[in-house]
């Protein structure tokens, strides 16, 4: 008979009355079939060491009681399948107070949440009984299923870096369960705002985390009280204001400093034999501030045989009015937008800053669709979708990336990752240049703290959750830091710059481009 | 030695729906109101309660009646009910579902905005109001938040070791601060217990963690009378895999919607015992159907039998079985394409404290309400009538408690006896050499499961009780924990419980072997069938003189005579 094969698990052990740090203790467990992680801490607790300690109540991700991170992630045990060819390591939940080993003491964030009025506030009981819609309540309910088991809370980057000032994504989605409360009479949004409403960066990791709730917290709460601060002059910050009147005005989120992409560029850039046709749309930041990214981007679908149309009187994706709150500025770009984009007649539009496509991807068929226009009628692709999963990596030219003999470390930014589901085809294309050595670092999908406007209007809080994560990228040494993202590429060279560092910033197609083009980086 | 004394009008042993609902009434006084929980307010296993509560509100079923709600719990439960809580419980049960609205609850609508109200077994109407399938969950933060609201004093992870009283009345109760290791004693004029049931008391559960039958296994020392220990209802379709969640709850839904359930050959085994009903018949019928094909050797590897629904529509699975299908898909199995292995799983006590009209035991000073409680379901509870009983005599319990305090002598402590019981429960943590508590309590849970459980005969339950006997003694002498430190020291908790856990399996046993018939929940090989002319009684569990003793009493009948009378 086969020996039972083991898994290895190495779990924190602290006990403050005694210890003055933590330390890890490994287990081996033998492996059964759909072994949860908390069968293997059972397992130790019964047959290995009954010093364990570790929460569990209810066992099926209905009480939230055994929250830990697993393997750098919050989730709950009960809920986590074990994977036999993996190792685990188990701690407790991040930014909270350790009772002991695993245990956490969650008073608080139960403080900061008990001190939002979170329950329901009516001046007077209504008849019975009491009428209410299936539509009124369905917003409610889906934000009222949550278990308190802070995983959110113990991931949200914000958390870290906003210490008191931000009560978590918890405390947003409870004060959003009671805005979107018919019954509710409580002023939640202004609470909302004074309590961290803006320091929500959209990374959206409060939704990864939220297993099995799959609550949408930063979409459904964060940006629907953001939504309802706008409309009652709550909202956006003095820092986005600068953003929403320059869109106003001028069509684009920033003003103009040098010769933009589109000035730069013919209306289509014509290639030999040409193996398809696309629209780049390049975003304010990359027309506007970043050209040379832009060019780079063009260069790359040169090389691959891509003819591209270059919208010249393209106008902002809007993102930064979605992400913020300011909804009517938005409808009207989306509008002008796809009018001007149908008019050219082009069926895939390709772009690379993530915080567009992402916006183009989800929030403008919304808009369309509120706005009785028909849906748009082009496929929008994040760039590095688009060369690994539509071009194809068959047709992909690989013949003429020249060696690029440099380490590099990737940043996957939150909007790419998360928002787009796209993690794979930047690694697999940076994987392509010859001579790259890649390094692929474990908080990889960590904020870099741009987005969500908290770049533009919490800008010491923004550095600080940048700070960690330059960190966490630059401990392996890397000569360039990649990315694929204009607002990310920005905050990182800001950080890089401020922390006197010689890394490089650059973008996945930055360094396509300087392979095709033979460069040396270093 | 000394202890902290925490002193407070009435302190609530419990914070699930029961607990909370309590605490919530007390505090309509001006008193000062305590709530102490083994786990976390908000953790419960209220939380698990997914179908729903019943009200007679008559939403959809306008010819709907408190009367037919307790002619409809009655006759489920065979008639063992006290029929005076059935009343109240009926009349009650919509007034605490508006409450739970006012509180800010939101349950799932009719298309005319109306509570919505979905069937359930046995019911004549359409009654059971829910939230989605989280109903129990929907309860329990909106009491939580009904709790943050009156900014009623929590302490998380407090276990209750004993109810302390003094002459005849209770005074308060002794805890050991699971964070800290440290002994306390809260002093009390009015105690409301609400520790909820004791499914962990078997193998193989539908309930969490915390449900180890403290609550009865204290009012039993107090001097506390007990009643219907006997009736215990197993569900039919637990899940088998993975370990950790083995019993976990397979909705009846899944079976209503028609799903087929197959031994390991892939026979469609109800047709040998009711060809008629087949998968639908009644609950500890299909209970006991899937056990004898796990005993006769047609399980699965894994002690199951298969619940199929992958030839039912993708869209249907989809749409009507989310939470099955996604709570599967988490351990890797898609129910679209294969099987669930499932158990019979232990549901809950129907029996437990005896209590009266206002929620008054027969100790002055202590209540009860919720799964620990007695005598509202009989010898069968309704699905959806435990999230009922828990607001509807919580409330009555919380109101009693108050009333009870305010004019209550205030409390004094026996010390003595407060010294003995720290004495017994530092006992095993400064034993330095026997048994595992782990172990012990793997034993007996496998004990019970074999020999107290869907089946039961005169020689498995002597077995048991022979069994648990002997343990008892053992245990009291010999169990120690490895584990030294006492802050967070799950092993000493265990051990305690372990304590517990015998107490409240031998009044199982006992009362099991005394009711010689089959009534109710309460299955017995040896007499199958219904002894309305020597049994038609309740059996009552107290200490007398140091010892369990049995008794039977007569059933409170009132609006609702039974069939044979």
């Amino acid at each position: 008979m086969a020996k039972k094969q083991k898994v290895q698990f190495r779990i924190q052990r602290f006990n403050p009355d005694i210890d003055d740090e933590p330390t890890y203790v490994t287990f081996k467990v033998p492996y059964s079939d759909r072994q949860g992680v908390l069968d293997a801490l059972h397992y130790i607790f019964q047959n290995l060491d009954s010093t364990l300690a570790y929460r569990w109540n209810c066992r099926t991700g209905q009480c939230g009681s055994c929250a830990i991170d697993i393997n750098g992630i919050p989730g709950l045990a009960c809920r986590t399948v074990v994977d036999p060819s993996k190792q685990y390591t188990l701690e407790p939940l991040f930014n909270f107070p350790i009772i002991r080993d695993l245990v956490v003491d969650l008073g608080p964030g139960f403080r900061r949440l008990e001190k939002l009025r979170p329950y329901l506030e009516r001046t007077s009981a209504p008849d019975r009984p009491e009428k209410l819609t299936r539509e009124e309540i369905s917003a409610a309910m889906e934000l009222r299923s949550c278990i308190e088991c802070f995983s959110c809370y113990a991931a949200c980057p914000a958390v870290a870096s906003a210490k008191q000032e931000f009560p978590g994504p918890i405390a947003m989605r409870e004060l959003a369960s009671f805005e979107f409360d018919p019954r509710d009479q409580g002023d939640r949004v202004q609470l909302a705002v004074t309590s961290g409403l803006y320091d929500c960066t959209s990374c959206g990791i409060c939704k990864e985390v939220c297993i099995p709730k799959h609550i949408d917290t930063r979409r459904t709460a964060v940006e629907g009280l953001r939504a309802l601060a706008v409309e009652r002059g709550m909202g956006p910050l003095e820092g986005h204001q600068g953003f929403i009147k320059q869109i106003e005005s001028t069509g684009y989120a920033v003003d103009v400093k040098s010769t933009p992409l589109t000035d730069q560029l013919p209306d289509v850039i014509d290639v030999d034999d040409p193996v398809d046709e696309v629209l780049f749309y390049p975003g304010c930041l990359i027309n506007l501030r970043i050209q040379q990214v832009g060019l780079n981007v063009v260069e790359v679908l040169k090389r691959n045989k891509v003819r591209v149309h270059i919208p010249k009187d393209f106008v902002c994706c809007t993102s930064v009015a979605f992400r913020t709150g300011a909804r009517a500025i938005a409808s009207e770009m989306v509008i002008q937008n796809t009018d001007y984009f149908r008019k050219l007649g082009v069926n895939k539009v390709v772009g690379l800053c993530p915080g567009c496509m992402s916006t183009i991807k989800q929030d403008w068929p919304i808009i369309l669709h509120e706005k009785d226009k028909p849906p748009y009628d082009f496929e929008p692709f994040d760039i590095n979708e688009y060369l690994v999963d539509q071009l194809g990596f068959e047709r992909f030219n690989q013949q003429d990336l020249k060696p690029l003999p440099i380490r590099v470390v990737y940043h996957d930014p939150c909007h790419l990752n998360r928002h787009q589901g796209i993690s794979e085809e930047p690694r697999k294309l940076l994987r392509m240049i010859p001579k790259i050595e890649f390094i692929d670092v474990e908080d990889s999908d960590r904020c870099c703290g741009a987005g969500g406007g908290v770049r533009a209007g919490r800008r010491e809080l923004s550095q600080e959750i940048a700070r960690i994560k330059y960190e966490i990228l630059s401990e392996v040494k890397p000569d360039v830091i990649a990315t694929s993202c204009s607002f990310c590429f920005i905050q990182l060279v800001d950080v890089v710059k401020n922390s006197n560092s010689d890394i490089r910033v650059m973008n996945i197609t930055d360094l396509l481009a300087a392979s095709y083009r033979g460069e040396s980086l270093k | 030695m000394t202890f902290e004394i925490i002193d407070t009008d009435v302190l609530v042993v419990g914070a699930g729906g029961a607990g909370c609902r309590a605490a919530i009434a007390s505090s309509e006084a001006d008193l000062d109101i305590t709530v102490i929980t083994k786990d976390i307010l908000g953790k419960a296993h209220t939380v698990m309660a997914e179908g729903g509560i019943n009200a007679a509100l008559a939403n959809l079923d306008p010819d709907d009646l408190c009367e037919i709600h307790g002619r409809d719990t009655c006759s489920a439960g065979a008639f063992l009910n006290n029929q005076n809580l059935v009343e109240i419980l009926v009349e009650d049960a919509p007034k605490r579902v508006y409450d739970l609205e006012n509180f800010g609850a939101i349950f799932s609508r009719t298309p005319d905005g109306l509570i919505m109200q979905r069937p359930f077994g046995h019911q004549t109407y359409r009654r059971t109001c829910y939230a989605g399938d989280r109903t129990g969950h929907e309860v329990l933060a909106t009491l939580t938040e009904e709790l943050r609201r009156r900014e009623i004093n929590i302490i998380d992870e407090v276990f209750a070791t004993s109810l302390l009283t003094k002459e005849t009345r209770v005074v308060g109760i002794s805890v050991v601060d699971i964070r800290t290791g440290n002994f306390k004693v809260f002093r009390a004029p009015s105690v409301i217990m609400a520790a909820g049931g004791a499914g962990r008391i078997y193998d193989v559960t539908t309930n969490a963690q915390a449900d180890v039958g403290s609550g009865y296994a204290l009012a039993y020392k107090a001097g506390v009378e007990l009643i219907d220990m006997e009736q215990f209802q197993f569900h039919p379709t637990g899940a088998a895999i993975p370990p950790a969640a083995r019993g976990r709850l397979v909705t009846e839904g899944v079976r209503g919607e028609g799903g087929i359930l197959l031994n390991k050959v892939g026979e469609r085994f109800m047709i040998r015992y009711n060809p008629r009903s087949m998968e639908l018949a009644g609950r500890d019928e299909v209970a006991r159907s899937i056990a004898t094909e796990i005993r006769e050797g047609r399980g699965t590897e894994n002690e199951a039998v298969y619940l199929d629904v992958s030839f039912l529509p993708t869209k249907i699975i989809e749409e009507r079985l989310p939470t099955m299908l996604e709570d599967f898909l988490d351990i890797g199995i898609d129910i679209r394409n294969e099987p669930m292995e499932v158990t019979p799983t232990a549901h809950h006590v129907m029996g437990g404290i005896k209590i009266d009209a206002s929620a008054a035991t027969n100790l002055p000073g202590l209540y009860a309400a919720g799964e620990v409680a007695g005598g509202v379901h009989g010898g069968n509870r309704l699905g959806g009538n435990a999230l009922a009983a828990g607001q509807v005599f919580g409330k009555i319990a919380g109101g009693s408690a108050a009333k009870y305090a305010a004019t209550a002598q205030s409390p004094s402590l026996n010390r003595r006896a407060i010294n003995e019981e720290y004495e017994r429960v530092m006992a095993p943590l400064q034993r330095e050499d026997g048994l595992s508590p782990s172990m012990e309590t793997k034993q007996l849970q496998r004990v019970m499961w074999d020999r107290a459980g869907l089946f039961r005969n005169e020689q498995d339950l002597n077995a048991a009780l022979q069994f648990i006997n002997d343990h008892q003694k053992q245990i009291t002498s010999q169990l120690a924990v490895r584990n030294k430190a006492t802050r967070y020291n799950t092993e000493w908790i265990n051990a305690l419980e372990l304590q517990d856990m015998l107490l409240v399996a031998e009044m199982f046993v006992r009362s099991a072997l005394l009711r010689k018939e089959s009534r109710g929940a309460h299955y017995r090989t040896d007499y199958p069938s219904l002894d309305n002319k020597n049994w038609f009684t309740n059996i009552m569990v107290a200490k007398h003189n140091g010892k369990m003793t049995l008794q039977n009493t007569s059933v409170v009948v009132t609006k609702w005579p039974p069939p044979w009378t």
